[in-house]
């Protein structure tokens, strides 16, 4: 990378008050490890503790739907296995936002799942938790809903997505929480 | 019927205190793999349970992410079965006053039981 390209990423970073971003392989210790330095980030910034466990709990779901996500899929291209996860401050509130590959068949069925949590206010979203804490089987892999209800439960604005075409069995999922 | 697992920085401990019967969970829970987690502890439930006179549930869990909630309430639901089975069962869930979320996720578990159940604050 030329220094001018990494001039350029640091300017993004602080004009985007970016705290912490990660790009590569979501392993337990590396999830594990952010989550420590932010939530001395969120010490040092003195911020309530309910407010620092919103946005770490928050960045533990994104991360953890992502690596099961991609632990079950296998993708042997890097950079398909590869997933981002940036975690900003903008004014009074705390962004997180992640980006990773998903497979065109299992795109409806997250579009569906995000379209009923993000239409949903609080008590929808906890008949949601609710309905689904019975419902979900207890395949890992099959966790992501519960993990998204836990995300938007704890926001402060809706969850925005989106899906950006990467060739034709591939998107990449974009995924921001405002908290 | 020992069951005494360490607290980690993803896992919380999991004691039991044979001479009160009390089964106590106490730290933080967001593991790599809630369910092989938790295993072992069903497990024992399962089977110190048929043993037991009675059981007291005491957990002091300040976080817990999505898939330990499942666990959790699989937990609860083995404590239900003891409980529609005669024994005497009850659980105690302690949350922090400056955790709101923590009082939320104590009422939804709750609602979800139907033996004796207090939520109990404290200072945070």
């Amino acid at each position: 990378m030329t220094p001018d390209q990494l001039y350029g990423i640091r300017e993004d970073f602080t004009r985007e008050g970016v705290m912490i971003c990660f790009n590569g392989a979501f392993v337990h210790s590396i999830i594990e490890e952010i989550g420590n330095a932010l939530r001395r980030y969120l010490q040092d910034q003195e911020e309530k503790k309910s407010a620092a466990l919103d946005v770490f709990s928050v960045y533990i779901e994104q991360a953890q739907n992502i690596r099961n996500y991609l632990a079950r899929k296998h993708f042997t291209d890097a950079s398909f296995a590869n997933a981002i996860i940036v975690i900003a401050r903008k004014g009074e509130r705390y962004v997180v936002s992640s980006g990773n590959i998903v497979d065109a068949e299992d795109q409806p069925g997250l579009d569906a799942r995000l379209t009923e949590i993000t239409a949903a206010d609080a008590p929808g979203l906890r008949k949601l938790f609710k309905e689904r804490l019975r419902a979900e089987t207890r395949d890992v892999n099959g966790g992501a809903g519960m993990g998204l209800i836990e995300i938007a439960r704890r926001c402060a604005e809706p969850l925005t997505y989106a899906f950006h075409p990467v060739d034709d069995g591939h998107s990449f999922f974009c995924l921001t929480a405002v908290i | 019927m020992e069951l005494n697992i360490p607290r980690t920085t993803t896992t919380p401990e999991v004691r039991f205190d044979a001479e009160h019967a009390v089964l106590a969970i106490s730290g933080e829970s967001y593991p790599e793999n809630s369910f092989d987690f938790y295993a072992p502890v069903l497990e024992w439930l399962a089977s110190s349970l048929v043993q037991l006179s009675g059981l007291r549930l005491e957990v002091s869990v300040s976080y817990m992410n999505s898939s330990s909630i499942k666990c959790m309430l699989d937990i609860l639901d083995a404590l239900g079965e003891a409980h529609a089975a005669g024994k005497t069962v009850e659980a105690v869930w302690n949350y922090e006053t400056d955790n709101p979320r923590a009082l939320d996720l104590a009422e939804e578990f709750r609602s979800e039981v139907s033996f004796p159940f207090s939520v109990n604050a404290i200072g945070g």
